[in-house]
């Protein structure tokens, strides 16, 4: 295996780690399975879309070409995915979590109104924007460096490194701050932490605007491989809920284990010549169910009577 | 003195339709030939103010089946054509809808791979029929074989997966059935589909008139099918096992405490229902003389998923009525476009998270709320009024007393009206003496006051003008207790003291 499949491995683990951990954090501490996650992916792409398109004629002209122009672009599209992110996720909470979550049938009927939120706002954004593509502002360049007689293309790079520092900051504020606290311990015993005095409905509108946001920022850096479309998000929810099972459920290490797996098996599927791109979703999920098969509760999952 | 009458409904028991059985019909009962199941379930009761004999029939269901299911049938043949092939397309979604809901409502297993079972059986079927040769009526034969031995695999990591991780292990299977389905090498020209499949629409009369007709009642049959299965499950000996260990984990535990194998139970109701989907999909490849892999898709499944959330998850008549409303949508508003998916899934959003369990829980709930409000407004009644409540009035055995406190209701709702500011000065300017009308009503209303709690002055010291307001307990042995540590110089302005109490509290009950 050559330094370039591992790199397009990373490349890809990057993407469905940030995703999977997003799902992850809300199935275990809210109880929500938020399918629309991918709506939110696909969301938050047309918005960094809308706004660098909107700020670039403005960008260029105050800035010129320099090296600060590349880098106010860069931050205006991660901030405005990240933004549109955690909006797409305040609006989530006002709709699917805050009118039934003390009512019957939570988690099923969760379920299927974020389902409804991701075919509504699919559908929408096929109708007002169209089925045709879109592509975002390359923030990382065209470049690639040669490291070891490998290339490396400079978007795969910067996906790599800004999904870890994001990655990086969100455990952190989750190890370390109040708000943080209270989620993991709603994550480790719903129960217990509402009887410690952890409100569900107070906390959960952080956690679904950060998944929000997580989702935003994968959108952001999958935009500079590919590009934009209204579908776009299902691939990704996919993997995710998948990746989020093979990981565990509420288990961030075993969510970043099941994406590198994920990931390099996809890649090295991807280059045995015989079997080639087209057989890659098929060994993915066979991979997933045999190890959901000898292993139901995931890599890194507590048993279910364990969080009870 | 003129207060309304108003009459509050008595009793939780909504009205009935009531019939009179004959004489002689007094015991009889249709029944099922060959069994001693009644078809009806009629209960014989007494008329309480009469005490003749009627019938109430408990589960009017049938009779709305019944009733929806002819008007279906006998209204479709004079519809035009695009209409008559919504109607059989409806038929269908129906039909794999209510089999869906015995797998995910009765089986309680929640299994997204339903349309693959159809899938992959009509692909199985339509295989046959084309590569060997079977003549069409044997494909709805193996149709079913393929449905079972696939539903069994399939079952299989059911017992060991719960809940939605099953749901995503067959999500994943159906997406492998997809590409696995588009990539056979056979089949690349016509893009993993297989076509030209034999039919029992002879070749034709495809797409015409009569054929349209022939489909939609084969599909009608395929939908009465289906509804028989159901039918069969739920309400024999299996569905009465599943039905034990139906809710919770501590059901589960009762049944299988009590000797019930409920996991088999729920895999035997997978593979029947599997091998039931797999006539449908037969049917399916029959009834489009085609099949592709556009059957796998997931948009596919979340149609038929939207179908049954918003019928109600786990009801045969939800499954039916959501298929209906969602087909309509569908392929009866095509001009629409992409506007009627987001009608579906904006409808979904409101019934999710209106009703607790779809529209046709809709009614049970709404019960339920106007029970709950009908409370609390009797509480609420109780409360403030102190006016004996139908439901108490039966309680209490000396009439006299209802009457009394309904007297003393209205009496006081009189006397509120009366009280002004006006009254209360003339009181102050002249707490004894003769008073005008009103005031001496209210007075006397005061007068007859019960013992406990009634108000009395007390003079602190012999001689000298200190007095202060008490309330008497009304229980002999026990003092009165202060009102408040107010002391009034002027015997007068006791009085006016007290008579402001007894206002408060008039105002207030």
């Amino acid at each position: 295996m050559d330094l370039g499949l591992v790199i397009y491995a990373l490349n890809l683990a990057s993407i469905y780690a940030l995703m999977a951990i997003g799902i992850s954090i809300l199935w275990s501490s809210v109880g929500m399975i938020n399918m629309a996650h991918g709506a939110t992916f696909a969301v938050s792409g047309y918005g960094a879309w809308i706004i660098t398109g909107v700020m670039k004629p403005i960008i260029i002209a105050s800035f010129g070409k320099t090296a600060l122009a590349t880098f106010i672009m860069a931050s205006t599209l991660v901030g405005s995915a990240l933004i549109t992110g955690a909006i797409c996720g305040a609006l989530i909470y006002v709709l699917a979590f805050l009118p039934i979550h003390d009512k019957p049938n939570y988690p099923i009927r969760g379920l299927i109104i974020t389902l409804a939120i991701n075919i509504a706002s699919v559908q929408s954004l096929l109708y007002i924007f169209g089925p045709r593509s879109r592509g975002l502002p390359k923030i990382f360049g065209f470049g690639r460096w040669e490291i070891w007689g490998t290339k490396i293309r400079f978007d795969q790079a910067g996906t790599i490194i800004g999904a870890i520092i994001i990655l990086s900051l969100t455990l952190g504020w989750l190890k370390y701050s109040r708000r943080g606290l209270e989620v993991r311990a709603m994550m480790q015993n719903a129960e217990g932490a509402a009887y410690s005095g952890i409100s569900r409905k107070v906390t959960a509108l952080p956690v679904l605007m950060l998944t929000g946001a997580l989702a935003g920022m994968s959108a952001a850096l999958l935009s500079q491989t590919i590009f934009v479309s209204p579908t776009s998000g299902s691939v990704p929810l996919i993997m995710g809920l998948t990746i989020a099972l093979l990981g565990g459920l509420g288990s961030v290490p075993g969510a970043v284990i099941g994406a590198i797996l994920i990931g390099f098996l996809e890649a090295f599927i991807g280059s045995i010549p015989f079997l080639g791109q087209r057989y890659v979703m098929f060994s993915t999920f066979a991979f997933i169910i045999a190890v959901l098969i000898i292993r139901p509760r995931g890599i890194g999952g507590l048993l279910d009577d364990t969080r009870e | 003195m003129s207060t309304k009458n108003k009459f509050f409904s008595v009793g939780r028991r909504h009205w009935e339709w009531r019939i009179k059985p004959s004489e002689k019909g007094q015991w009889a009962r249709l029944r099922m030939p060959f069994s001693k199941r009644h078809l009806l379930q009629w209960r014989g009761v007494h008329n309480p103010k009469n005490l003749n004999r009627e019938r109430v029939l408990i589960d009017k269901k049938p009779l709305w089946w019944t009733i929806g299911l002819l008007l279906l049938a006998l209204i479709t043949p004079f519809l035009s054509n695009s209409l008559i092939s919504v109607v059989s397309i409806f038929c269908m979604y129906a039909a794999i809808n209510v089999l869906w809901t015995l797998i995910v409502g009765t089986a309680g297993i929640f299994s997204l791979a339903t349309l693959a079972v159809v899938g992959i059986s009509g692909y199985g079927a339509a295989a046959a029929n084309v590569y060997l040769g079977v003549p069409w009526p044997f494909m709805l034969i193996i149709g079913p074989m393929v449905g079972f031995v696939f539903g069994a695999i399939l079952a299989a990591p059911s017992t060991r997966l719960d809940g939605l991780y099953y749901a995503l292990l067959t999500m994943g299977i159906a997406e492998i059935c997809r590409v696995f389905v588009s990539q056979l090498r056979g089949l690349t020209q016509t893009g993993g589909a297989i076509t030209q499949v034999d039919s029992f629409i002879p070749e034709d009369w495809f797409l015409q008139r009569p054929g349209l007709l022939l489909g939609f009642a084969g599909a009608f049959l395929i939908l009465l099918g289906a509804l028989l299965v159901w039918r069969l499950v739920n309400s024999e000996r299996l569905g009465l096992l599943l039905r034990v260990a139906k809710t919770s984990r501590e059901d589960e535990a009762f049944a299988e405490a009590v000797g019930i194998d409920f996991r088999r139970a729920r895999l035997f109701v997978f593979v029947l229902s599997s091998a039931a989907l797999g006539v449908i999909g037969a049917f399916y490849a029959m009834y489009y003389k085609s099949i592709s892999p556009s059957v796998f898709s997931l948009d596919q499944v979340m149609l038929l998923f939207a179908m049954m959330v918003i019928g109600g998850l786990g009801r045969a008549e939800g499954a039916v009525v959501g298929a209906a409303i969602v087909v309509l949508i569908d392929k009866g508003l095509i001009e629409l476009g992409p506007l009627r998916i987001i009608l579906v899934a904006v409808i979904m959003l409101i019934v999710t998270m209106v009703t607790h369990e779809g529209l046709t829980g809709a009614r049970e709930q709404f019960r339920a709320f106007r029970k709950r409000k009908s409370g609390e407004r009797r509480a609420r009644r109780t409360i403030k009024g102190g006016e004996v409540m139908p439901e108490e009035a039966t309680e209490i055995h000396d009439k006299q007393e209802i009457y009394y406190r309904r007297f003393n209701k209205r009496l006081r709702d009189h006397l509120k009206t009366l009280i002004t500011p006006d009254l209360i000065k003339e009181h102050q300017e002249a707490p004894q003496g003769k008073h005008s009308d009103q005031l001496s009503r209210v007075l006397n209303f005061f007068r007859r006051g019960e013992m406990p709690d009634k108000y009395v002055i007390m003079r602190l010291k012999e001689g000298e003008d200190d007095y202060r307001v008490m309330a008497v307990s009304g229980v002999k042995g026990t003092p009165p207790r202060v009102v408040d540590d107010k002391i009034y110089t002027n015997l007068n302005e006791a009085y006016h003291a007290v008579f402001l109490l007894r206002v408060n509290d008039l105002l207030e009950s």
